[in-house]
């Protein structure tokens, strides 16, 4: 029993004195956020990163550091591959460029419409890469949002990862990952959608408070249409909203309407509860779609200048938000059937469950299949909690 | 030396002078070494002699004994003086003694003396008498050193062999509970007594310790850490496979379990065999303390078993291998603090694990006034002013204490020592070959602890072989009404306590009744 | 000395014998060929795989101190049982380079990419050999670690992908057929087939003949619920084409997963528990095969085999492992060929054989008996 025992410690202690494949954890350059553009020459690509600086991210840790007051460090390199510009970038980085952390990519416009199928590839074969990267396309040049300082937080990536993260509470964006990226690339029934991050002149200076606006800050709203890897337009924000819909769980969203008999005045409803529903029917070889949805809204605003009793007015409002939101469904349907001609909206998958015998046979037309299917929309909503008031703040005084 | 042998095993005479004189050689010159001749008949004038070792013997009892021949063998009948029976009669009228008895071997008087009694020389007698005299200086029963607790019996097993078993047998006045005595050593011929409840008591096991017991051969015992070393299933191992403890109520209820204790004398430490691995993270405290208290403080303790097994290994393999598992603001951090470190992660967790084991070892050796300046240095070493050098990172040194402090929540130090032993391969091997080196070196553990037996009881017992009726007391301590049987080791009487121990107001109830 | 294990531990070694392969690279595997159906796969192999478990312990129960081979040494004489033995060193051997397969790809493709694959495989070796040096039994404790550590990994995994989990995509319900999934579930039938022929070596040392039967497709249901999950998960949140674009795709549903905002990297953790049952399938793999090989060459103990035949099994598995496309063929076209032969016939033929040849007791029966 111990002469086993003792050879294997011998031949295990000579392994672990050689330690092979180690790099430690200050050695590592670790990006925050990347970057993709064209590059300067036909066919290159431009790979921008974001890398942390963490003695000054992290300020004061017992340890004296040489603060440059700078928490991140952007560079960026071409190639004509994405793995040959990574590669160059290591020109000037003195530590190991390290992807594991990187919270987000960002795509450029330009390079996504002559195709991202390279950025797919890569990013899903790379095992430093995680699924849960998000993803995003960006009107701006990828490496002027990516060197961009936003958010509250110290690095700007982690600012980027949290505006995703809450996204729920505005969602006018998808929140797209690598993971449903390439589940939707290699889907034969969906494309893929990526959120869009643009820079606005939203942030003000301390420093010069009267210049509004006179720092970029990123902002997540829109989305990204492709036809399999190629970007072939967008959809604002309230086509997003309703998007989300088709996509993921919308958790809450906010609808202003005009007030029923104060149209100077508005009022804001907010969607708490909602149930999304999508039938297919396949009758006499012809697709139809059956959305209904049902919603349960709080009134969470009121400026109503009113006579009318806070309930009748709640009840009022209902036909009005319900236009509003089958206007909005209806308009993403006519986007996706009419201008674009693809099934962003997995109304493909939703007919395959129901239908799959009948799928297999319209499975490899779909593309022309899908703008002849007939959507039909249905809303149904419920305005049924003035959240904490009982009665209108204006109730008295403005009775004339 | 062989002179002596043959003395040793010569007898005794008739001969009064010759006997005196064979004690004297076989004892020597030692000082300690008491002779005292008197003569007790003032009129047939009987010359006696008394031998004991001074300190051992207790000088009261002498000199009681000394006064009972003295002035009370006058009132025995003159018939008798003289004649053969005379010692007998002195034995069985005169000394008052409670423990009083005749030998006729030289090696047995002298084995007598060195134990501290005394052996009375009498002329014409062939056999010597020994009186048990023993009485030293010994320590009282104090609360142990090693094992405290909140809640529970403050007694501490001493010195004394007897007040050691004295302190079980009042806990378990069960006429089943047996001790066995036997002596080991060649010079020291060390008391030991192996204690056990007959109908209880794992079957086999109390042969088998006695035939390992019997297998010493060696000149001295000092402390129970010898036998322990010289009995053990697995010599090689880090395991500790037999558990000391200095409280007699955990070695009631060991007994209690069907489980064996070895009393040895001159050691507070009683050990129990067989050992289960889980026992060295039950407290007794748990028994004692609410269920609800029991389980909780026991999960607090496995988790720092787990600590201080894995805790600085993982950071290690973390840092140098996998900084990709590290939360990505925690890495940062992290990063930030190791930027201005000089040493690899190995290393400097090294450095820190031995500078803390030199400062644990030096407080426990030092005086205890010197012992506080020592923790001052210390913790601004391995503190403060390491970190403000730059030297280790501050996170390491977060690492490292709470590795400490979990290894000091484990209750048995022997335990908490052997996963300190074992910490530093993991460590290593987590450092040169990451997730691989952890990985295969805890199987490696693993293997090995699963291939341990205590005395004949597999150590990982109730989890592995998974036993389910012992499963109520192992990661949780069950109510005790709910703890009807004893543990799958213990045979015969297998249940502790009748059913339906639960107490409630419907059980009461009954009883009001009859009351009135 | 001869070591008995309990029916529980039995249980143990078979589900660390189905685990580790069956989530790791058999999803994958399954779903390039039945898409979101593969836990209807999974379902109708663990029916064939309790089957071939069922009739194993029928097999054995006739003559309850032999194993295949010698049982099938005393019906047809000593060179069949010889040739038994040489199937089984064959079998595991190929069971051994799917089990590295596993091994190496969770732990190099994801964790140790710089680490040459030989360290890797010579560490599985050492572990490997030092475990059977100790024996079935203390095998069989560590196999019941083995399962604590499934259980920890399943709750891990459950906890932290539950809420990414998407129904739909595990509709329509036989999207590709039911051939096609009977099929397909040829592969997860390769991971039962490892889990009978062990049992088919080591049931003699197993005490209490009477629950045997039980025991053994208790094991297998167990193993069944153990592994059942993946597939769940692995397509609804992965979904199918993801699942099947991996090899070792049970990666990067652990990768997925996190547990709230901070905890959202512990597949580590996931992976220390997965090296547990990993290794544990490498020990009973040399295990096996030295048995089988100690029998081939007529010795009565295993321990002079166990050194060579885990160095052959290692080899082996090292040139599989070295060429990915190597190990991808023998995974995807080899192997269920190579095992699913071995594994169903033998079994089927002993049985029906041992229906109308009833063994004369000689007298060296009477003595083992």
């Amino acid at each position: 029993m111990n002469k086993p025992l003792s050879v294997c410690l011998c031949i295990a202690f000579v392994i672990l004195l050689s330690g092979c494949g180690k790099r430690e954890i200050s050695d590592l350059a670790l990006v925050m956020a990347v970057g993709l553009d064209k590059g300067k020459q036909e066919g290159t690509v431009r790979v921008t990163a974001q890398i942390a600086r963490p003695a000054d991210a992290r300020g004061q840790t017992g340890a004296p550091s040489g603060q440059t007051g700078e928490p991140i460090y952007s560079i960026s390199a071409e190639g004509r591959t994405i793995f040959e510009a990574i590669r160059n970038l290591a020109r000037f980085s003195s530590r190991r460029i390290f992807w594991a952390h990187n919270f987000v990519i960002v795509i450029n416009e330009d390079y996504a419409r002559d195709g991202i199928m390279d950025v797919i590839d890569f990013f899903s074969r790379n095992h430093e890469l995680r699924m849960r990267t998000w993803v995003a396309v960006t009107p701006h040049a990828a490496h002027e949002l990516v060197s961009t300082q936003t958010g509250l937080e110290v690095i700007p990536g982690q600012s980027v990862d949290r505006l995703f993260r809450y996204n729920e509470i505005v969602a006018e964006a998808p929140r797209t990952d690598m993971r449903q990226l390439l589940a939707a690339y290699l889907s034969r029934t969906s494309h893929p959608i990526l959120a869009r991050l643009t820079l606005k002149g939203r942030g003000t200076s301390n420093k010069k408070p009267q210049e509004h606006g006179s720092i970029d800050q990123v902002e997540l709203s829109g989305t990204g249409i492709f036809r399999k890897d190629k970007l072939i337009g967008t959809l604002d924000s309230k086509e997003s909203q309703a998007l989300l819909y088709f996509t993921e769980r919308v958790e809450s969203a906010v609808v202003p309407i005009p007030c029923p008999d104060d149209k100077k005045n508005e009022a804001s409803l907010e969607l708490r509860y909602q149930r999304f529903t999508v039938e297919p029917t396949y009758q006499n070889g012809k697709i139809y779609f059956d959305v209904r949805l049902k919603t349960y809204v709080d009134m969470v605003e009121s400026g109503c200048r009113s006579r009318l009793s806070q309930a009748e007015l709640m009840q009022l409002m209902e036909e009005p938000l319900e236009k509003v939101l089958k206007e909005r469904l209806e308009k993403v349907v006519k986007a996706a059937q009419r201008t674009y001609k693809v099934d962003f909206l997995e109304l493909g998958k939703y007919f395959e469950n129901k239908y799959p015998k009948e799928w297999k046979k319209v499975r490899d037309r779909w593309e022309e299949e899908f703008p002849r299917a007939v959507v039909r929309v249905h809303v149904e909503t419920e305005i049924n909690n003035p959240v904490l008031l009982e009665e209108r703040v204006n109730q008295r005084g403005e009775n004339k | 030396m062989k002179n002596l042998e043959a003395l040793l095993q010569s007898e005794f005479t008739i001969d009064y002078e010759d006997n005196v004189a064979l004690m004297e050689e076989v004892l020597g010159k030692s000082c300690d070494i008491v002779k005292r001749e008197v003569i007790i008949h003032e009129k047939v004038d009987i010359p006696c002699c008394f031998f004991f070792t001074d300190g051992l013997a207790d000088d009261k009892q002498i000199d009681k004994a000394i006064r009972d021949l003295q002035y009370h063998v006058t009132h025995l009948d003159g018939t008798v003086l003289g004649s053969y029976d005379l010692i007998r009669n002195v034995q069985t009228h005169l000394l008052s003694d409670a423990s009083i008895s005749q030998v006729d071997c030289c090696e047995a008087a002298v084995e007598a003396i060195l134990s501290g009694d005394t052996v009375i020389i009498a002329d014409g007698f062939e056999k010597v008498l020994i009186l048990s005299s023993r009485g030293w200086k010994t320590r009282s029963v104090e609360e142990p050193m090693t094992e405290s607790v909140i809640r529970g019996p403050r007694e501490g097993f001493t010195e004394s062999i007897r007040t050691n078993t004295a302190l079980v047998r009042r806990r378990i006045r069960d006429p089943l509970l047996h001790f066995r005595a036997m002596k080991i050593g060649k010079r020291s011929k060390t008391d030991v007594n192996v204690a056990f409840i007959d109908g209880i008591v794992k079957p086999g096991l109390v042969d088998e310790v006695f035939q390992r017991l019997e297998r010493i051969k060696i000149d001295a015992i000092l402390d129970s850490g010898y036998i322990e070393e010289l009995i053990e299933d697995v010599p090689l191992s880090p395991f500790v496979t037999i558990q000391s403890t200095e409280r007699p109520d955990k070695v009631a209820a060991a007994l209690l379990e069907g489980r064996a204790a070895i009393f040895v004398d001159n050691s507070p430490f009683v050990l129990i065999v067989p050992t289960y691995f889980w026992q060295y993270i039950q407290a007794s405290d748990d028994y004692y303390s609410r269920y609800w208290v029991g389980t909780f403080f026991r999960m607090i303790r496995y988790i720092a078993f787990l600590l201080s097994l894995t805790a600085p290994s993982v950071y290690v393999m973390l840092l140098s291998f996998h900084q990709e598992m590290v939360p990505t603001p925690l890495a940062l951090t992290i990063a930030s603090g190791r930027e201005v470190v000089p040493f690899p992660v190995l290393m400097e967790a090294l450095i820190m694990e031995i500078t803390f084991e030199l400062m644990r070892e030096a407080g426990l050796r030092m005086p205890r006034p010197i012992g506080s300046a020592m923790s001052i240095v210390g913790s601004l070493v391995i503190g403060q002013a390491a970190v403000q050098a730059g030297l280790v990172s501050p996170f390491m040194v977060i690492v490292i204490s709470i590795t400490a402090i979990s290894s000091f929540a484990i209750p048995n130090y022997a335990a908490s020592f052997s996963i300190r032993m074992l910490r530093f391969p993991l460590m290593i091997a987590s450092g040169t070959l990451g997730l691989l080196g952890f990985a295969a070196v805890f199987m490696l553990l693993v293997i090995h602890a699963m291939s341990v037996r205590s005395f004949g009881e597999p150590y990982f017992s109730p989890a592995t072989p998974f036993r389910p009726s012992d499963q109520k007391d192992m990661v949780f301590r069950m109510p005790w009404w709910m703890m009807d049987k004893r543990p799958h080791m213990a045979k015969g009487d297998m249940y502790r306590q009748t059913e339906n121990q639960r107490p409630g107001p419907d059980h009461d109830q009954g009883g009001h009744e009859s009351d009135e | 000395m001869k070591t008995k294990i309990t029916n529980g531990i039995l249980m143990g070694l078979i589900i660390n014998m189905v685990y580790p392969k069956a989530i790791g690279v058999t999803q994958g595997l399954m779903a390039r060929e039945a898409m979101n159906d593969i836990w209807v796969a999974m379902v109708f192999s663990t029916i064939k795989g309790s089957v071939i478990m069922l009739l194993t312990v029928l097999i054995i129960c006739r003559m309850p101190d032999k194993n295949l081979a010698e049982y099938a040494s005393v019906l047809f004489g000593k060179w069949v049982g010889k040739f038994i033995s040489l199937l089984q060193i064959l079998f595991f051997l190929g069971a051994y380079a799917t089990v590295m397969i596993t091994f190496v790809y969770h732990m190099l493709d994801y964790f140790l990419p710089e680490m040459p694959v030989l360290l890797l495989i010579v560490v599985a070796l050492i572990v490997g050999v030092y475990g059977v040096f100790h024996g079935l039994e203390v095998l069989g404790r560590t196999a019941l670690v083995g399962v604590f550590a499934i259980i920890s990994l399943n709750v891990l995994i459950l906890i932290g992908s539950l809420h990414l989990m998407d129904v739909r995509e595990l509709m329509p319900f036989l999207n590709t057929g039911v051939i096609n999934t009977f099929i397909a579930s040829r592969h997860n039938d390769t991971d039962w087939a490892v889990a009978t022929m062990m049992t088919g070596m080591i049931l003699p040392m197993v005490r209490e003949k009477t629950i045997w039967s039980r025991a053994g497709v208790g094991g297998v249901m167990f193993s069944a619920i153990m592994v059942g999950m993946w597939p769940l998960l692995e397509v609804g949140v992965l979904s199918p084409e993801v699942t099947g674009h991996y090899t070792v795709s049970c990666m990067q549903l652990a990768r997925s997963a996190e547990i709230g905002m901070f905890i959202h990297r512990y597949e580590m953790i996931m992976v220390a528990f997965f090296a547990i049952t990993s290794l544990v399938q490498t020990m009973i793999c040399i295990l096996c095969t030295s048995q089988a090989a100690s029998q081939l060459f007529g010795l009565k103990d295993i321990r002079p085999m166990i050194i060579p035949s885990a160095l052959v099994l290692s080899a082996f598995g090292y040139w599989i492992v070295l060429d990915k496309v190597r190990a991808v063929e023998l995974l995807e076209h080899v192997w269920p060929v190579w095992a699913l032969s071995i594994a169903i016939s033998l079994p089927v033929i002993l049985y029906i054989v041992g229906l109308f040849i009833k063994p004369r007791p000689t007298p060296s029966d009477r003595e083992t008996a």
